[in-house]
This record gives structure tokens, C-alpha cells and sequence, in this order.
């Protein structure tokens, strides 16, 4: 069968490029050149990647998940008629549209997500097609600033980036601060390790994150933005970059947009790497070329931000539901969530979930029906055991907590937060202890230096989980870890140092048996900390295939070569770094 | 150090970039970030060009290059290699890539981050972001993901191979 007429698309956001999208996508132009193949953003289904969808553009869609370059083949010749439907592949077919894989999205509500997955980045008419720029052209058809407001006040949207404010006040602060020069600036310094919902939008669907700042523009009176983008996102700033120049050309960005009196421009800023720039002065001082060290409020930003001017900063998700809103009305937005919490909220669900990626679900949905119905439960034979929310400045969620909603204060009263959205999903094989001192590391690097409580105190937080991991710890520190969470919440200036210690003060309230455990019996009971374990060989089941010898970097492992049980660790100088483990096919290495 | 990687700066670069980004106080960052992506670090030389040729001051130049993590001082090798050290890597295991990376770099000193033929430079960053693909690395700009420290090092070799720099036989 003539397969010119079908239409290849490849997910390639930067996850599909991690996992071999080029590959892909030089396997079909090499076998099926007649195919027409072309790119999108990453769709959310990272455990299924590469994807890639083969359509007839008469909706009628294949879609397939985990494609190589050797499946490639398979799934041209099924189209030509020439072989069967290559079923381990299948995740949506026009003949079968409730696969397992397809419940995944099928069980999403996506508003911010919408369009990631569906169009090609880099093609502002596909956005277009999809309802693009149509909010801003009602907008400027007849709704004033105040309308506009209104609306996403009934929408009850409230910040997405982690602090919860609600985005109607916070635009009424900066439109009735007097100035006629106003700045908008679009976070997407997405510092919490663990979240990625901002770089796939931004990737994935840059003109409706350009189309949200155009709303929010409008809506308090700014007429330059800027849009703060990390340096580890290149592919964002890339795809962020042509829509801005394509927007332009439209003439939806620039002076007197669709005729009207409206101006609104945009610049991209690169962030240098720094966490602390998430916080908005920070993010401010950043901008203006200095350290990005937080400044005292007030004045707030909405009164005296950027260059002195007033300024809003929106979080990239934030942004990115306000097209959605303005076509589709507050109310329906509303309509989603609980009194608390409307809307959606997207999150980035990784770790040890079999199927992880991007999710977004209603306000008040519970965290176990993410973890368990959609990301499809523990990717191993354990069980779970936590969920870390938040980031850096969260905390971890026990199991016996996942019937907690998702909503501001029930995520709250847990002791983590709802954050930027990242869910990183541990079992038995994360050591909470451990976890505590890699977030407290992270913070304490991160920390700027202006506050004393901040700068030493997670300095000495960390030396006293470190103190412990390495099996030194006594019970007084932990006393000790608990005064400086206190010290270190009230005495900090910006959001980084007063969440500091709650990765520390979440595991030492709902895993103090492991605190307890390294200190009192000098053992991890997940098997990570260095100084807790050992690495043996078991000689019953050595294959003597030299493996661990070959991969041990500090030649600990001596033995013959095929000889069954001649492998042996030199415990004087093993420093348990897994490579062994990792390397032996035949599980012979125990590590306790 | 068997070969120095000290950076031989032009002046006409920084120039040429002054005059793009500008000589005002908020083109420190983007100043920087231009001279890092031609020489991979900051040079001193390039730091007092920009010094004395825009309004920026030495403080502000100091200030910002050692306030960023994004920043270097010190000369890179020839590739770099970023293993990211997000919480997902962190858990499964992002320690190992960094590992056995320096193994087969043959990097022994904890001090050093650069191979000793000056092919390869191990950087730690903090997320990239591509969580569910964890561990991740990035060698030069190809980003590789659900890694074991055996299959870093097979990706090393393979760019390694691609442009002829040596790596040692594991």
C-alpha cells in the first residue's frame, strides 16, 4: 500500500531526544522517505517514549510508545499492508481507543497542557488552528483591563509556581500603582529539581505561554516583558526565541497589536543557574545584572520591581491557562477543583513510578489516584513508600497519607506543599535520611549567603544528616535538627531559607524510624548510605564473568577469570559505589 | 595538567559582544554567558576586557561570575559532560554515572573535574528537567536518559569515538 499520503509526528521534547527520538525519526525518513514526518513537543507520556504517531489526516491515528530504530520497520510495514500491527508498540488505535497505555492521558483533564504533544512547536499556524491568539483578538475586540480581571477572578486561579497567590490581586496591586511604564515578567526559572511542566511548556507550546503574558500585559498595563528561562533549558529558549520572532510577524506581539492602541513586547533573559532566582526579587535583581540576592518587601514588585518600575512576575503555568480561560470563561475553568483550590494543576510525576511524566489533573483529586490509576504504581516490586512534593522547599507525603487531596491546604497541613508541582515517588530503596541531607545540600549550596540562619544553619543541618549517614549520628542531633528547622523558618528573609528545613522536618515527623535506625543500630535500612552498607559476593552464584572487576574503580574486586565464585571484594577498599551491583547479570552481589 | 587549556581571548570577541548586548550594568549576565559559550569558562582576560570597556564594574563582574553556578574559572576540556543531579537522578542513582565516568576518564583526584589529556570535563548540575528518564547525562548537547553507569560509559565511548578523543578501555 502507498504510504505517501500518512504523516509521521515525533514527539521531541528534549525527555523524547534523551531517549532516541533522532534515531527515530532518521529510521523513518530512511525507510519510508514518501512519509511526511514532522516534530511535537513532548506529550506528558515520558515512561512511553519515543512516541510517535502515524495518521492519515483524516483522524484517523495510530499512535505507538516506546519506538526505536528497529521497531520503525515494523510499524511502516503494518501501514503498507505488508505486516502485522506491531502490538507492544500500540498505545492508541482507531480500533482499540481504551488501551491501558491510552488511559494514562484519558484520565487527564488538561487546560495548561493542552496543546503540548499536538503541534509543532515551531509552527505558529498550528497554533492558530488550535484556537492560538483568539483569546488576545477577543481581547482587543472589545474587553477592557477590567474585564479581563474579572474574568480571572471568577476563575479563581490562583499562582501556579508554588505560592498559591491569587493572580487577579496580585495584577490589581501593579494596575493601580501609579507609572505609565509597567514590566511583566514570565518565570520560568524552574529551579526545583523535579519539575519539568514549565520546560514542556515552554518547549512544547511557547505562543500560548506568549499569548498568556499578552492577557496578563493587557489586563494590568505592561508594555515590556521578559521572559526568565533557565540556562539548562536550551531547547525552550530556542523554541521560545522563533515564537517570539513568528509572533511578531503576525503582528500579535510589537507596537499597536491588531491595530489597537496595545504595545507589548518581550525579551528573553537566560538564568545563569541559581534556585534562589525563582523567588521574585531575586529574579528581579537577576534581570538587572547583579547577584540574585532577594530584597526586602516592601516595596513589593507590583510597586517598585524591576528598574523601579512596577512589575508582575506570572509563573510559566500560570500563563499558560489564561488563553483557555478568556475563550472558555472563568466560571468554566471554576468549575474544576474544590472551594479551596479551582482549576487544574499540572505535576511532573517521576522516580520510582512505572509510568512517569506530565499530569494534570483537577484541584482535589488525590494523590494516590496519581500515583497509583494514572502513573500506574510502584515501577518495581516494592511497594511505595513516600511521594516527595515540592521540591527543595516540600516535603515527603507517607504512604499512609495518599488519600490526601490535592488542594492548597490539605497539601499544606501534611507539612509538604503543593510547589511548582514536582512528584517524585520513592519505595523501599530511597533512605529518607539520605534524601533529607541531598535536598538540605541542595538548599545550602543554593542559599545566597544574605541571611545568617539560612546561610549556617542549613550548613550545620547538613553536617548533622551527613553526621548521621555516615553512622556517627547520636539522638541530641536529631533535638538539635528540630530547633534549627524552627531557627531556620523564622529567620530567613525569602521563600528559600523559611522551606529550607521541611524536607528534614516531613521525614524526621513520618520517618523517624529511619533516623532512629542509622543512629541507634548504625543501619540503613534502604541499603544507600555509604558508610551503613557493604557490597559482598555471593560465591554460590558468581558466574565469574569479570564484570565487577572490570567496572570496579578502585580495583577492590580480585578473582579468575571463568572461574565460577572466584570473585572476591576487598572490603579495606571497597567504597560501595554500586558499579558491581549495577554490572552483575547473575545477582550474586548483596549489598545489607 | 599535561596541557594547558588556558583560553586565548580575543579582543574583537568581546567586543563584538559588548557592542550586541550592551555595556550597561544588566548586560553582566548575558555578557558572561557569551564569553563562557565561546571559551566554556571565563577567562581573566575576558572578564578585564569587559571591565574596561563597558560600565560594569570589576565587583559586579566578580560578583555575578562566582554568584551563578552556570559559571567557571577554571579551563574545561575539549567536551563537556553534565550529570544532572536532580532529586529523580539523585534516587536512581545519578552517583554512579559520576563514578563510573571518572573511572574511565581516569580521574582519580576528587579535586579535579578534567580528564588528564584534556578531552572530557564532568560537570554536576542540578535538573534538566528530564526526570522521568532518570539518570541523565548531557555529553557536549545530547542528552541520554534511564542510564547505569556501564551504559554512560558506552555513550562516552561512542562520543568519544565520533570525535576522536581517547577514553580509557573498560
Amino acid at each position: 500500500m502507498d504510504v505517501s499520503n500518512l504523516n509521521v509526528i515525533v514527539g521531541e521534547g528534549t525527555c523524547g531526544i534523551a531517549a532516541g527520538s533522532k534515531e527515530v525519526i532518521e529510521a523513518f525518513q530512511k525507510h519510508a522517505p514518501e512519509m511526511n514526518v514532522r516534530t511535537v513537543g513532548c506529550v506528558g507520556m515520558c515512561h512511553q517514549e519515543v512516541i510517535a504517531e502515524v495518521n492519515d489526516g483524516n483522524g484517523n491515528r495510530h499512535i505507538y510508545g516506546n519506538v526505536t530504530k528497529k521497531t520503525v520497520p515494523q510499524i511502516i510495514n503494518f501501514h503498507k499492508g505488508e505486516g502485522d500491527l506491531p502490538e507492544k508498540q500500540l498505545i492508541f488505535s482507531p480500533d482499540d481507543q481504551d488501551l491501558d497505555k491510552w488511559r494514562y492521558l484519558a484520565h487527564q483533564t488538561r487546560i495548561a497542557l493542552r496543546n503540548v504533544g499536538y503541534l509543532d512547536p515551531t509552527s505558529i499556524s498550528e497554533y492558530e488552528a488550535r484556537d492560538g491568539y483568539k483569546a488576545i483578538k477577543k481581547i482587543l475586540a472589545g474587553m477592557t483591563p477590567e474585564q479581563v480581571i474579572e474574568e480571572v477572578k471568577t476563575s479563581s486561579i490562583r499562582g501556579r509556581g508554588g505560592a498559591g497567590f491569587p493572580t487577579h490581586i496580585k495584577w490589581n496591586f501593579a494596575k493601580s500603582s501609579p507609572g505609565d511604564f509597567k514590566y511583566l515578567i514570565c518565570n520560568g526559572d524552574e529551579g526545583d529539581p523535579g519539575a519539568f511542566m514549565d520546560r514542556s511548556l515552554l518547549e512544547g507550546d511557547p505562543h500560548n505561554v506568549i499569548e498568556g503574558m499578552l492577557i496578563a500585559a493587557y489586563a494590568f498595563g505592561a508594555s515590556k516583558g521578559y521572559a526568565y528561562i533557565r540556562a539548562e533549558y536550551p531547547l525552550a529558549v530556542e523554541n521560545f526565541g522563533k515564537a517570539i520572532k513568528d509572533a511578531h510577524e503576525l503582528g500579535v506581539l510589537g507596537d499597536n497589536i491588531q491595530g489597537s492602541n496595545f504595545s507589548f513586547d518581550i525579551k528573553i533573559k537566560e538564568g545563569a543557574g541559581a534556585f534562589v532566582c525563582g523567588e521574585e526579587t531575586a529574579l528581579i535583581a537577576s534581570i538587572e545584572g547583579d547577584r540574585g540576592m532577594p530584597r526586602f518587601k516592601p516595596p513589593f514588585p507590583a510597586i517598585k520591581g524591576l528598574f523601579g518600575k512596577p512589575t508582575i512576575i506570572n509563573n510559566v503555568e500560570t500563563l499558560a491557562n489564561l488563553p483557555w480561560i478568556i475563550n472558555n470563561g472563568g466560571e468554566a475553568y471554576a468549575s474544576h477543583g474544590t472551594e479551596d483550590s479551582k482549576g487544574t494543576k499540572v505535576f511532573a510525576l517521576a522516580g520510582a513510578i512505572k509510568k512517569g511524566g506530565l499530569v494534570e489533573v483537577p484541584m482535589g483529586t488525590k494523590i494516590r489516584y496519581v500515583l497509583e490509576d494514572i502513573g500506574g504504581g510502584s515501577s518495581s516490586d516494592l511497594p511505595l513508600k513516600a511521594v516527595q512534593l515540592g521540591g527543595p522547599s516540600g516535603g515527603c507525603v507517607p504512604e499512609n497519607l495518599f488519600d490526601t487531596t490535592i488542594e492548597y491546604a490539605a497539601i499544606n497541613a501534611t507539612g509538604a506543599i503543593m510547589g511548582s508541582g514536582g512528584m517524585i515517588v520513592m519505595d523501599g530503596t530511597t533512605c529518607m535520611v539520605d534524601l533529607a541531607k541531598y535536598f538540605l545540600g541542595f538548599t545550602q549550596n543554593e542559599s545566597c549567603g544574605k541571611c545568617t540562619f539560612c546561610r549556617i544553619g542549613t550548613l550545620r543541618m547538613r553536617e548533622l544528616l551527613t553526621k548521621i549517614c555516615d553512622g556517627k549520628g547520636e539522638m541530641e542531633d536529631l533535638t538539635v535538627l528540630e530547633e534549627l528547622t524552627e531557627q531556620i523558618t523564622k529567620s530567613s528573609l525569602c521563600g528559600l531559607g523559611q522551606t529550607a528545613p521541611n524536607p528534614v522536618a516531613t521525614t524526621l515527623k513520618y520517618f523517624r524510624d529511619e533516623y532512629e535506625a542509622h543512629i541507634k543500630d548504625k543501619r540503613c535500612p534502604a541499603a544507600v548510605c555509604k558508610s551503613l552498607i557493604t557490597h559482598t559476593i555471593t560465591a554460590a552464584d558468581c558466574s565469574g564473568c569479570s564484570l565487577c572487576e572490570m567496572q570496579c574503580p578502585v580495583d577492590a574486586i580480585e578473582g579468575q577469570k571463568k572461574i565460577k565464585g572466584s570473585y572476591v571484594i576487598d572490603q579495606a577498599k571497597c567504597i560501595n559505589c554500586g558499579m558491581c551491583f549495577e554490572v552483575c547479570n547473575s545477582k550474586a552481589i548483596i549489598v545489607q | 595538567m599535561s596541557q594547558s587549556l588556558e583560553a586565548k581571548v580575543e579582543f574583537e570577541d568581546v567586543l563584538s559582544w559588548i557592542k550586541r548586548i550592551g555595556s550597561d550594568s544588566s548586560s553582566t549576565v548575558p555578557l558572561l554567558q557569551a564569553v563562557q559559550s565561546k571559551y566554556g569558562y571565563l577567562p581573566r582576560a575576558a572578564m578585564d576586557m569587559i571591565i574596561q570597556n563597558t560600565d560594569i564594574t570589576g565587583s559586579q563582574v566578580y560578583g555575578v561570575a562566582t554568584f551563578y553556578s552556570q559559571f567557571r574559572l577554571k579551563p574545561v576540556g575539549r567536551h563537556m559532560i553534565r550529570v544532572c543531579h536532580g532529586t529523580a537522578c539523585h534516587v536512581t542513582g545519578a552517583d554512579r554515572l559520576d563514578t563510573s565516568l571518572r573511572h574511565i576518564l581516569n580521574i582519580t583526584d576528587e579535586e579535579q573535574d578534567t580528564a588528564e589529556n584534556g578531552s572530557y570535563t564532568i560537570e554536576q548540575v542540578a535538573c534538566i528537567g528530564c526526570c522521568s528518564q532518570a539518570p541523565v547525562l548531557v555529553i557536549a548537547d545530547e542528552v541520554s536518559g534511564n542510564l547505569t553507569g556501564a551504559n554512560a560509559q558506552r555513550a562516552l565511548k561512542k562520543h568519544a569515538k565520533k570525535n576522536e578523543e581517547i577514553v580509557a578501555n573498560i
